[in-house]
């Protein structure tokens, strides 16, 4: 510490307010004034005129006067900065010495603040992370999306070409709009191995309008996507490493994508790609057919709000647009869309991820809370035993204000040491989460400690210091001395002391519960999910992923071909049973293509109230292949081909949902959807059994097949049923496509069970989480009681040696000392249901058949915390048990 | 020069006022009288230069104040040198008389 300046203080004079300072200086120069005079008077001046004269002899009077307060107010306003360090120097000297002197309650202590500070700090990371850090562009904020409204009122986000010229046209409050669709590309040629790209065609004008800069080359011109212009692409960071080694020179070269050479023009930094994790992005290039079309939605719209606009102004100006757009082009759109609205861009990309991260959160937020109830506990109880120190100090002269700093003190670096054990621990376990993460949670791969996650664990480490200390700090400071005095140096804190300890067991238990609870209805929610049917044997099969460039498959009978030849060579491995393909009808996996129909027959329909069904193209042996059974009629047969009759299937979905009580098999229909002048569709000559086409939680849709003779596209997903391992099929797979064109990408090659693995990965993920933190609370609670009823039989031990002493068999006294911890598991399990009640509410829609006052999991989370409250005060109980009578009778 | 009394150059007051505490604690007034009648009135220092330079010296931890009683038993501010002021006048001594004697020297030699 700095040495004060001034006097060498042994007692400290009170501080002197800047008043005091005033009245000093003034009295310090008023006595020279007085000398002076007095020396003047005594030379013979008159004693009015001396007094004057002292006056002019001493200067600038009231110019010294404010220049000695000024530096004295200062002087004291350091001094008292020095004594408040110094203080906080011996407080927390004080207060190393006093954990250091307790290392075993110091450890656990820490470490239960660890766990809860740690896990606290990874789940804010991954929350502030996903969903409340800014996205990566430049003013994201004023990043917005258009979205039509449907005339059920659901938000649609695609739109037409036409429908977006419009209304980019149209629209006043905003600086700019860009339209994209997803899609992929396969990129070939250059020596490496074909690739599939994830990626977009975008307007030229997408990167100015995200303020997107590259980090090599430039971005598109604004007439880049003019049908005159050249082939371009821009690249990702990671493709630009991943591929090229981030060869500068790639800016110039020419890739080929989809079969055509593509110029690079530039590079776009890790971390700012939109979609997330694309790799390149093409100009999408409007024909005049394509301006004008209306009623094919697949564009994605993203728009930058005009400088002042607020997103309510957008939304009322876009509604008036849409409406308009609705009134105007009724056959195109009335169906589909009443009015427009707008949404922040973030909300879509943060999406569903949002609910579920913000549970975790809350969740983990109790666990800090149950640690901070029991380190509360464990400090009433370390204080009961300080009591003679506290008095002492208090009977020196401390005040109650010092005692209560130096407590909190003890407990801001019990919070701090335990922070900085949780940030390890926490660094640890974001790596952890980041790598079980299943797919789908956006931005995750950005995610790290940061310094706003490292002030957030300084900010909890110190409120969960003065949440835990402030209780026990006042409680132990009210420590009356007469009382301890009277009582001997074991002073009992009395019924205030237990109360409170009490209470604080009740918290944590019923926060607990609330935890339990949660974790059971998510734990219930999975195994619902596990016990779904999907419908389908995915057991042996191997599927995978093919996109045929039409640059190369022109026409039908090239896909045809292609796709006879690769089966040809599927059939040819050794263990391969079946083989089959599918366009869109992948299980699980399926791309929701849905078209208009008529059935042949029946009245037609106004186009608002046309109806659509999901499509899907197979081949003859997918059904057989992925083990969906025909339930009735047939299914396609190698006869099913072109030229021949037109025939498809129908799912049970489809059955119910269009053939009430009718006959469906016969029947014809006919797809809003003409090739080379044929109209698709045909007679229905079977019904295949249901499965599940996005998600096991997900309704199934209506569905109709069509055979792949009949409809070839060029987006296949082949599946295999072989009795060889999955690797031995993989690799085989690769080595036939390659011989079949070298320069065809096989993405998405993975054993189905895989598939059917991921779409649970998202439930058993956040069930695991909050499932963990549920278990970690349930420890940290049966700490707790455990801690209140030892400590309870060792106040007691006098009592209980009376009792035995008078009889009370030792089965008696731990009937009654476990009673004392049920009595408070007790009122903790039922604060906990009604609270569980409350909190699980919100969660409803996480959950999957499984209603959130689910009373099986209420009543089993209020089973477990008894039993758990029973044997953490069995422990103690034995103890008392054991007590001998004559001992603590003469012991005390 | 011409005149009788001469101004003092900045940093002189500082070393006066330490040289007058080194004898003992004295309040501002005496501190102005001892130095009048040492340099017999040839250094004019004005009081309330006099003063601020004994505040300034104190907030530096050079000299500290206490109140105490005066001869003629009234309430004034003593000062008092503290050790660090002591090394202070000790180093600006020796450095005025290398200066002094370096100034002389020129002096007489022309």
């Amino acid at each position: 510490m700095a040495r004060v300046p001034g006097f060498r203080r042994s007692f400290r004079f009170p501080w002197r307010t800047a008043d005091q300072v005033s009245a000093e200086v003034e009295e310090e120069l008023g006595f020279h004034l007085e000398m002076v005079a007095e020396e003047l008077a005594a030379q013979g001046w008159p004693a009015e005129q001396a007094r004057l004269e002292a006056v002019r002899r001493f200067g600038d009077v009231e110019g010294t006067k404010r220049f000695c307060r000024a530096l004295e107010v200062r002087k004291e306003t350091r001094m008292k900065w020095m004594e408040t360090l110094g203080e906080l120097g011996q407080d927390l000297r004080f207060a190393g010495r006093q954990l250091a002197k307790s290392p075993g309650f110091t450890l656990v202590a820490v470490l239960t603040l660890a766990l809860g500070i740690g896990a606290t700090t990874s789940i804010f990371s991954v929350v502030y992370g996903v969903v409340l850090r800014a996205l990566p562009f430049a003013e994201a904020e004023r990043l917005v999306r258009p979205y039509f409204v449907s005339p059920e009122g659901e938000p649609r986000g695609a739109f037409s070409v036409a429908n977006f010229l419009d209304w980019r046209a149209e629209s006043k409050t905003i600086a700019g709009a860009t339209a994209m669709y997803q899609g992929t590309m396969n990129l070939s040629g250059g020596g490496g191995e074909p690739e599939r790209l994830p990626g977009a065609f975008v307007t030229a004008d997408y990167f100015s309008v995200l303020g997107v800069r590259p980090v090599a080359g430039r971005t598109f011109a604004p007439d880049e996507d003019s049908p005159k212009a050249a082939l371009t692409v821009v690249i990702s960071e990671e493709l630009w490493q991943r591929r090229f080694g981030r060869d500068p020179e790639v800016v110039g070269r020419s890739l080929l994508l989809n079969g055509k050479p593509h110029t690079v023009v530039g590079v776009i930094a890790r971390g700012t790609q939109l979609p997330a994790g694309a790799d390149a992005w093409v100009p999408m290039v409007f024909t005049e057919d394509d301006r004008n079309q209306r009623g094919a939605v697949y564009l994605a719209v993203v728009a930058r709000l005009a400088p002042g606009v607020t997103l309510e102004q957008a939304r009322a100006e876009s509604d008036v647009i849409g409406r308009r757009l609705a009134e105007q082009y009724p056959e195109a759109n009335a169906s589909y869309m009443k009015g427009m609205t707008i949404k922040p861009l973030r909300e879509q990309i943060v999406g569903e991820t949002r609910k579920p991260l913000l549970v975790l959160l809350g969740a983990v937020g109790f666990v800090l809370l149950i640690a901070c109830t029991n380190v509360a506990n464990l400090l009433l109880v370390r204080a009961a035993s300080r009591e003679g120190e506290i008095v002492i100090r208090s009977a020196l002269g401390a005040k109650r204000s010092r005692i209560v700093r130096q407590l909190l003190t003890e407990s801001l670096v019990l919070a701090l040491v335990g922070g900085a054990a949780g940030v390890a621990l926490a660094s640890w376990a974001l790596k952890a989460l980041v790598k079980l993460a299943p797919r789908g949670i956006p931005r995750l791969e950005e995610i790290s400690l940061d310094s706003t996650a490292l002030l957030f664990a300084l900010g909890i480490s110190l409120l969960t210091g003065i949440l835990f200390g402030l209780v026990p700090a006042l409680q132990t400071s009210r420590t009356d001395l007469i009382a301890v005095i009277r009582e001997g140096t074991r002073g009992s804190k009395g019924r205030g002391g237990t109360r409170l300890r009490n209470a604080l067991v009740v918290t944590e238990m019923a926060l607990a519960v609330v935890l339990l609870a949660s974790a059971g209805l998510l734990l219930r929610s999975f195994a619902r999910l596990q016990e779904v049917d999907p419908g389908f044997k995915p057991e042996s099969v191997v599927t995978f992923n093919l996109e045929l460039p039409e640059t190369k498959y022109t026409d039908e009978p090239k896909l045809r071909a292609f796709l006879a030849a690769l089966t040809e060579r599927m059939h040819r491995l050794p263990g391969v049973e079946s083989v089959g393909a599918t366009v869109f009808g992948l299980p699980l996996a399926g791309v929701d293509n849905t078209l208009s129909f008529q059935i042949e027959g029946r009245p037609p329909l106004p186009p608002d109230k046309e109806e659509s069904i999901r499509i899907a193209i197979v081949t003859p042996d997918f059904f057989r292949t992925v083990g969906v059974p025909v339930v009735r009629g047939r299914g396609f047969t190698a006869q099913d081909r072109q030229g021949a009759q037109q025939v498809v299937l129908l799912n049970e979905s489809a059955v119910r949902r269009h053939f009430p009580g009718e006959e469906p098999l016969g029947k014809r229909f006919e797809l809003g959807w003409t090739s080379d002048g044929v109209t698709r569709g045909g007679e229905v000559v079977g019904i295949v059994a249901d499965f599940k086409q996005n998600a096991l939680e997900g309704e199934i849709d209506a569905q109709l097949f069509l055979p792949y003779d009949q409809a070839p596209l060029e987006s296949l997903a082949v599946a295999l049923r072989s009795t060889q391992d999955p690797q031995v099929v993989a690799a085989a797979v690769r080595t036939e496509v390659r011989e079949l064109d070298p320069d065809l990408p096989v993405y998405g090659l993975q054993p189905m069970t895989e598939v059917v693995a991921a779409s649970t990965s998202q439930s058993r993920f956040y069930m695991l989480l909050l499932g963990g933190f549920a278990v970690v609370s349930l420890i940290l609670a049966a700490i707790g009681i455990y801690g209140v009823i030892a400590y309870a039989v060792r106040q007691r031990t006098q009592e209980i040696g009376i009792r035995m002493a008078l009889g009370a068999t030792s089965e008696r006294v731990m009937r009654m000392v476990v009673g004392q911890g049920l009595v408070l598991a007790g009122a903790g399990a039922l604060a906990g249901l009604l609270g569980a009640y409350l909190a699980t509410q919100g969660m409803q829609s996480l959950l999957y058949e499984v209603s959130a006052s689910d009373p099986v999991i209420y009543t089993g989370v209020a089973l477990v915390l008894v039993l758990v409250a029973a044997f953490a005060s069995y422990l103690p109980a034995r103890r008392a048990a054991e007590i001998e009578p004559q001992m603590t009778i003469r012991g005390e | 020069m011409a005149k009788d009394t001469l101004d003092l150059m900045q940093g002189t007051v500082a070393v006066l006022i330490l040289k007058t505490l080194s004898w003992g604690p004295r309040h501002g007034y005496d501190v102005s009288r001892w130095i009048k009648s040492q340099t017999e009135g040839v250094l004019e220092l004005e009081d309330a230069a006099l003063y601020q330079a004994l505040h300034r010296l104190e907030k530096k931890g050079w000299i500290a104040a206490e109140w105490g009683l005066s001869e003629n038993k009234r309430r004034a501010r003593f000062y008092q040198l503290t050790d660090e002021g002591r090394g202070q006048l000790q180093a600006e001594v020796s450095t005025w008389r290398r200066y002094a004697e370096a100034v002389f020297k020129v002096i007489e030699t022309a």
